[in-house]
């Protein structure tokens, strides 16, 4: 009786760290969204104050990862997890070294919008920007949104999104190139809206990443470095034959 | 006599009856015995018949009909039918109610989402689900901080502090601001309520941009226009214009201070946010006021500084100065010259005060409330000859609000005024710990 007691005992608080590990991870995926999207919009809006406090806010996202990443070790330690909850715990892993990834390019981004803020501002705005920021912004929304919801169809359709994202990237790159081309003074300014782009789309790539940590804590597959399609194929003939 | 009690004597009647019939045809059989058994056979062979009947009845209720019994048994199955027609009804009842309650909230113009102990959704009405891209099928059983991950939000959540809605933007899938309200009930259950305020922050930054950029519109001509005006005053030829060229001199003056403050007030609310600052040397800051106050032309006789606290404040300089400034301005301004003004910096547990008294004429009671709004004014004629902008107690609001302080305003007719700021304890540095650290 007691043993039985025991073990009910342990595996609870073994379900609570679970989970209180997971809350974090969507709890520091929330702070990430705000750092985020203040550095987005203080370009847009030429806030030089915002990007700086961006980028001083990022060590609190370095926090989060430190500590998230010492209480993942101790649960490997102390719990020996195996099947889904070992996924888990190596899905969390590795989703908040992206996390904290998005988070420095957030830092960039935001250091560098203070600096253009001090420029004269271009006659769009920036609206490029905008309109990209907008997608990456969106994407890492719904990455971690199909992380909450174990949603490995939903991580699949984020995933694809980062063509879309790449293809922005090209754009505005070409655009760039041609500012500088026809005056040479801005080329100090179009360098910098690059930096920018760049990190966009790397957090277009680091939300992929965690979309595909998803697929693989739901589907126990390793689906990085594989075509999307073979992935969605995949898929559906798993949910096919489970049915 | 009850009718259950009147069955109760039939059926004992009845045993009595169907015994003395036993009886007897046992005697004329020439078995008394054989008689009596034979008849308690027979009726517990009935008795078991009913109770099948009852029995199968009560197992396939919804296609039997219920069995013809008489006596006791016909008591029971009636009494079985009326309870079971009233629990249907109720049960109806509840289920009309419940369905009324889930079509009227869900008809709500708010979102309503309930959450349990955990902080996980139980229920959300359909506002709720498209202000927060909610799936009815996915996200019930999930935390509410696992979706709307916004800091500003999850700090709300759990926190505890529920008596003032917080406003949070959300910027996927559009940009929208949402003021979230949680309300506590039942064993620590939480209700959430949510509106979508995008328009009413919209407007109110509309309105705070409008007079930032007139008032910014406004300066450059009146520069100019004050320029003219210095220059014509310094002319000796004036003749009768002097006096004109003088008075418009003076409310230029007044228009370039009322835009100077206008600016400032609304550089203070460009941004709502608490500001961290650095430490700020109030006993300076106080003593520096004071000197101002002497060197005006007219001023009060006697103006005191206790400074009762050696601790820091910490905040944005210029604007507690500017606060602290409009605060010691204003009891010079309303006080005689015979009168006094005390300035006093103290604090204890609930954190630090500044406060300024004046002999004044004090304020009645039925202005107090009113006197921080932009332009109020307790006596029109007064104040404009004193050359106020009117803005002066607005600042002094705004600049304590960001600092996460109050104003408090002690005053009656004839006995003066006390003008206190309060500060929170979290806005003060020690001099000790400043002196270790």
């Amino acid at each position: 009786m007691e043993t039985a007691d025991l073990s009910h005992h342990i595996s609870r608080r073994f379900n609570e760290d679970l989970e209180r590990v997971r809350n974090k991870v969507l709890t520091m995926g929330g702070m990430v969204e705000q750092q985020l999207a203040n550095a987005v919009t203080a370009l847009i809006e030429g806030d030089s104050n915002l990007g700086v406090s961006v980028g001083r806010d990022d060590f609190k996202v370095n926090g989060m990862e430190v500590s998230i990443d010492e209480e993942c070790s101790r649960i490997l330690a102390t719990r020996a997890p195996a099947a889904g909850d070992l996924r888990l715990i190596v899905a969390i892993i590795k989703t908040i070294t992206d996390l904290e990834r998005i988070g420095d390019e957030g830092e960039k981004i935001g250091y560098i919008a203070s600096r253009l803020a001090t420029m004269e501002r271009p006659a769009d705005k920036y609206r490029e920007i905008k309109h990209l920021g907008r997608i990456v912004s969106e994407m890492v929304h719904q990455a971690l949104d199909a992380f909450a919801r174990m949603d490995a169809e939903a991580a699949l359709r984020v995933a694809r999104q980062d063509r879309v994202v790449d293809e922005e990237y090209e754009s505005i790159q070409r655009q760039c190139i041609t500012f500088m081309m026809e005056d040479p003074r801005s080329i100090r300014r179009a360098l910098d809206v690059m930096w920018i782009v760049r990190a966009l789309e790397r957090i277009g790539d680091h939300a992929k990443n965690i979309c595909e940590y998803v697929i693989y804590m739901v589907y126990g597959k390793d689906v990085r470095h594989t075509k999307l399609e073979d992935v969605e194929r995949d898929m559906r003939d798993r949910t096919s034959g489970g049915a | 006599m009850n009718s259950g009690a009147t069955a109760f004597v039939y059926v004992v009647l009845r045993i009595l009856a169907a015994l003395g019939a036993g009886a007897v045809l046992g005697w004329l059989a020439g078995s008394f015995w054989f008689g009596i058994s034979g008849a308690l056979a027979l009726y517990l062979a009935w008795n078991l018949w009913q109770l099948r009947a009852l029995h199968f009845w009560l197992q396939h209720r919804s296609v039997a009909d219920p069995p013809d019994a008489m006596g006791l048994w016909g008591d029971v199955v009636a009494q079985v039918v009326r309870l079971h027609r009233r629990k249907r009804f109720h049960k109806e009842k509840l289920t009309r109610l419940f369905r009324e309650l889930r079509r009227s909230t869900a008809a709500m113009p708010d979102g309503v989402v309930m959450l349990d102990p955990q902080g996980e959704i139980v229920w959300f009405n359909r506002k709720a689900g498209e202000l927060l891209d909610l799936s009815r099928r996915a996200d019930l059983g999930l935390r509410i901080d696992n979706l709307v991950r916004n800091p500003d939000f999850v700090r709300y959540l759990r926190g505890g502090q529920y008596s003032m809605p917080v406003i949070v933007r959300l910027d996927t899938p559009t940009e929208r601001f949402i003021a979230f309200q949680l309300i506590a009930y039942g064993e620590d259950q939480r209700l959430l309520m949510l509106r979508d305020v995008t328009r009413e922050v919209r407007m109110e930054q509309m309105r705070k941009d409008f007079v930032a950029n007139a008032s910014h519109e406004l300066r450059s001509p009146l520069t100019v226009v004050a320029g003219y005006l210095e220059n014509f005053s310094a002319d000796p030829g004036l003749g009768e214009l002097g006096a004109p060229v003088a008075e418009m001199r003076r409310q230029t003056d007044r228009m370039t201070r009322i835009i100077e403050d206008l600016l400032e007030l609304s550089r203070f609310e460009a941004n709502d946010g608490p500001i961290k600052g650095a430490p700020i040397d109030v006993a300076a800051m106080a003593a520096m006021l004071r000197k101002d106050v002497l060197a005006r032309p007219v001023h009060p006789r006697h103006v005191e500084v206790s400074v009762e606290s050696a601790a820091c404040l910490i905040g944005d300089e210029a604007m507690v100065q500017s606060a602290f400034s409009n605060l010691v301005d204003n009891a010079a301004k309303y006080t005689p010259s015979d009168g006094s003004v005390y300035v006093r910096w103290w604090s204890d547990d609930a954190g630090g005060h500044f406060s300024v008294r004046d002999t004044g004429p004090g304020i009645s009671a039925e202005h107090l409330p009113r006197l921080t709004e932009r332009f109020y004014r307790v006596d029109p004629g007064r104040s404009r000859e004193t050359g106020g902008s009117g803005l002066g107690l607005a600042i002094v609001k705004h600049a304590l609000h960001r600092h996460g302080g109050r104003l408090e305003i002690d005053s009656a007719e004839g006995r003066g005024s006390t003008f206190t700021c309060h500060f929170p304890s979290d806005r003060l540095l020690e001099a000790r710990v400043a002196a270790s650290a």
